[in-house]
Order: C-alpha cells, then structure tokens, then sequence
C-alpha cells in the first residue's frame, strides 16, 4: 500500500490539488468568520457561539472540497486512460483505496486546519475565557465524520464514472439540499438522511431567546441534544458507500 | 517449442451476443504471434481477457502454463507487459515521470526507466510533459510502460494506429527485434495485413469472435498460391467485412 500512496503523490505532481483544497478552506474560514464581534453577548459567548454558527459554513464549504478533490484525483485516472495498465499491476481494490485514503487525508487535513484557525482567531479576537475544548474536539469528531461520509460518496462516484459532471452535479445538487434542510427544522429526517445534511443534525449547540425585536437581550446558548439514530446513520453510511463503490470499481470492465 | 499462452473454448458474451466465441489460440514461446482480423472481430476483448481486464463468459486461459484464475492473475501479469488500444499516459507529467509511477508499482531497478527510454528513443526529451507528444511519441511511451519490467509476454493491441509511416516502420523494427534482444513473446494485434505479414512468425485469424485460421504465416499463402494473401484472408473472413 506504501508504494501506491508514493504513486499517488507522484501523479498529484503539477496539479496543485492540494493547493485548491487550501484555497476552498481558506474561503470558507473567510465566509464564517468574517462579521461583527463587537456586542458583549459575542464577546461573553464567542466560542460557544462561534459553535452555533459554524455548521451552516461547513455544510457549504467541506462538501464541496470534498467535490473537488475526489474529482480531481479521479480525474487524473480518466485523463490518462491508466486504469488498463494499472490493473494489470495492481489489484483494483488496492487501487481504489490508496486513492480513497490520499484524499480522504488531505481533506481530513483540511477540517484540521479549519479548527485550528478558529481556535486562534478565537483568541484573537479575544472572546471571554478559555475555549471549551470538550466542546471544540466534539465539534472536530463531528465535522470529520460528516467529511468523510461525503468524500467517501464522492470518491466512489467519481472513480466510476467517467464523466465528472455526475459527480458535480451529485454534489452541487446534494450541497443544496444539505444546506436548505439547516432551515428546515421541522423536518429532521431530512437532514438525518442525506449525508450533505449531517453537518446540521449534529449540530449540538442551540441559540435560544433570540427575538428579531430584543435580539440578543434574552438569548443564550445551550447544547443542544443530538438524536442517536443520526451516529448509527453516519457509521451505516461509511461502511455502505465504501463498500458499494469500491464492489462497483472492482466489477468495472474496462 | 512451448506454449507461452493457450486458450481453450475461450467465449465472451454481452447482452447474449457472442462478441468472441469458443476460441481457441496459441502463441509459441519466442515468436512474435499476429493477432489480424477486421474491425470488431473480437481481437481487443480477446486480448483484454488475457490481462484480466474482462471477464470471459466461459473457457479457459493458460498463460506460462499456469491457468489464470482471479487469485494468480497479478503473479501471471508480473511477467507480462501490455499496451491495449491507446496508450495510457499522465499528460501533466513528463516521460520519465509517467515511467517512475509503474516502476514504483513494479518494484523493478530504476535504471530500466532510461532503458526503456533509450529503447523507444524517448531518452532526450527532458522535462516536456506527454501532453505535447505527437501521437507516435505518446504511442512510444506506452510501449516503453510496457517493456518497463522487461516481461517474458508482450501484448500490443494495434500498437501502430495512428502512426504516420515513419512511425509504423519504427514501430515494427522494434517489435521484431524484441524476441530476438530480449527473449520475448510477443502478440501483436493489427487490422492490417500487410503489416502482420512484416512481423509475425505465427498469426491467427478472427472473424465475428471465431478463429478462422491458427499457424505459421508461411502456410497461409501455401493454402492457395493461386491467390494473394489479402484475397486469402478475405475468403477466411467473409469479403463483406472492412479491412
């Protein structure tokens, strides 16, 4: 396996994929984190709030690095017609999953990234006390999880398909449901079920009291609970995607 | 002489068509075997079905006489070296580059990168990437990816298609000389007679998925002297079908 991940870096030479993944991260630190911390309810609860905020930036933002990445992996692959000669050489599955955990890594890498920025622009910025760090490293479990359902998708879908524009509109169309079911919460089974809404259901932190009138003068925030169901759904997920799209990938006639 | 691959009863069917059917085909140890037939005869799935890259409906395949199962496949392969169709090239990389990756995978010298290089006279292009090759170039690179382990088995599926005639002329050299410097087997699939009629010891002829004939090259034109080589091959093949 070693030297397929050694492969794997050797073909993302002069593509600049994880630069890309980079860029994507760093606009999305960019749309959650600019704004107004100037109030003293912020400045009181900024990082229990910055909590609250967060999932909707990363319901948009992680899947599509997740998108582009697995696509651009993939591609390569496509691109080069290699999977004739690598199949001769390697077993397909092997293929796949260096594939799968060089991706995966590097966008694992990247929520790592996004948490530590946030950790220090926390301290920047100077929210009141010390950052809630079982709060924090569950948020990290969470994002991550959700991440990797998605990239998991997203890997099988674009290794067998040809045509990238399935994978893109897959996940552009999926990013849209995901996000639009953060506004829906009367309908909880929606953003349970599809993977690009996990970001929402494991949401644990709530914002209650706040009026459009009064705003923040009654609110406060309190973790909120998170329906069991949804970590059995997300284990499902994993080992369901993985399964079927590396099964598919090992039938495929080439 | 030994048999370097075999198939028996060798059969694949899509939809319930036949697409090669029952064939039967042997390549000799040290000879360069011309897999010829018109277009759509079966002759990539057939060469495709030897790599494992399809699944045949039914028969079987020896290769070094051992028969190819889904377990001894890559142990089997470890000795063969493939270019099917076009040639399978990373375009954002250079030659060398695009040779590090399987050398890596085959866990072969890393001398026999410039080797090859020198073999398919790819050795002076430096850092250009394959992108810009001409597609005689990138056809040349696919043959150096194959030789790269230098394997006992060749197989080149229309290695010349495309080639101007310089290029066709080249390729062939290099293909015949292969057996005699390297002690190699080669199969080589074309849709052009007269080009298997330069390089092949043995040939083998399909037609619709079926064998139509099976032996020395020499004995094809005894079968009728009254008539040319292409005149014998389209009676094998039926006069209805494209060269």
């Amino acid at each position: 396996m070693i030297k397929l991940l050694r492969c794997e870096l050797l073909k993302m030479r002069h593509k600049y994929i994880f630069l890309t993944l980079l860029a994507i991260t760093a606009a999305g630190l960019v749309f959650s984190l600019y704004g107004d911390y100037s109030g003293e309810f912020i400045q009181k609860n900024g990082w229990c709030m910055m909590l609250y905020q967060l999932p909707l930036a990363n319901g948009i933002f992680f899947p599509i690095a997740c998108l582009v990445i697995s696509s651009r992996l993939a591609d390569t692959e496509h691109k080069a017609s290699s999977y004739k000669q690598l199949f001769t050489l390697e077993k397909r599955g092997r293929i796949y999953d260096a594939k799968l955990m060089t991706g995966l890594s590097m966008t694992l890498l990247s929520v790592l990234i996004y948490w530590s920025v946030l950790l220090v622009f926390g301290k920047i910025i100077r929210f009141y006390g010390e950052p809630p760090m079982e709060l924090y490293l569950r948020y990290l479990a969470c994002t991550a999880a959700a991440t990797a359902v998605l990239y998991i998708l997203q890997h099988g879908i674009s290794m067998l398909f040809k045509n990238q524009a399935v994978s893109f509109f897959t996940g552009a169309i999926g990013t849209f449901i995901g996000v639009f079911s953060m506004f829906l919460p009367q309908l909880p089974l929606l953003r349970q079920l599809i993977p690009w809404g996990f970001y929402g259901a494991l949401q644990f932190m709530g914002l209650y009291g706040w009026t459009s009138e009064e705003r923040y003068a009654n609110a406060y925030l309190k973790i909120m609970s998170v329906d069991p169901a949804v970590y059995v759904i997300i284990a499902v997920y994993i080992i369901l995607f993985y399964a079927l799209g590396k099964y598919l990938f090992c039938r495929k006639e080439t | 002489m030994k048999e370097t691959v075999t198939t028996t009863m060798l059969t694949k069917e899509y939809g319930g068509i036949e697409c090669v059917s029952h064939l039967n085909m042997n390549v000799k140890e040290g000879r360069i075997y011309g897999f010829l037939g018109p277009n759509g005869a079966g002759k990539s799935t057939t060469l495709k079905m030897l790599l494992g890259l399809v699944r045949p409906t039914d028969g079987e395949i020896t290769i070094f006489g051992k028969r190819l199962t889904s377990k001894n496949r890559l142990e089997i392969l470890r000795s063969t070296g493939s270019l099917i169709e076009s040639p399978s090239y990373y375009g954002h990389l250079t030659a060398r580059e695009n040779l590090k990756i399987y050398q890596t995978i085959l866990g072969v010298p890393e001398k026999n990168i410039d080797e090859v290089l020198k073999i398919v006279r790819l050795d002076r292009q430096g850092k250009k990437k394959t992108s810009a090759y001409s597609l005689g170039m990138k056809q040349r690179l696919g043959l150096a990816s194959a030789l790269l382990s230098f394997p006992k088995l060749l197989i080149l599926d229309e290695p010349t298609n495309g080639l101007d005639p310089a290029g066709i002329q080249e390729m062939r050299d290099l293909i015949c000389s292969l057996p005699k410097e390297y002690g190699m087997t080669v199969i080589v699939s074309s849709h052009i007679l007269s080009e298997i009629d330069q390089m092949a010891d043995d040939i083998g002829i399909i037609a619709a998925g079926r064998m139509k004939y099976q032996g020395e090259l020499s004995r094809l034109h005894e079968i009728d002297r009254n008539k040319s080589l292409e005149e014998i091959f389209l009676d094998l093949t039926g006069k209805d079908v494209s060269l």
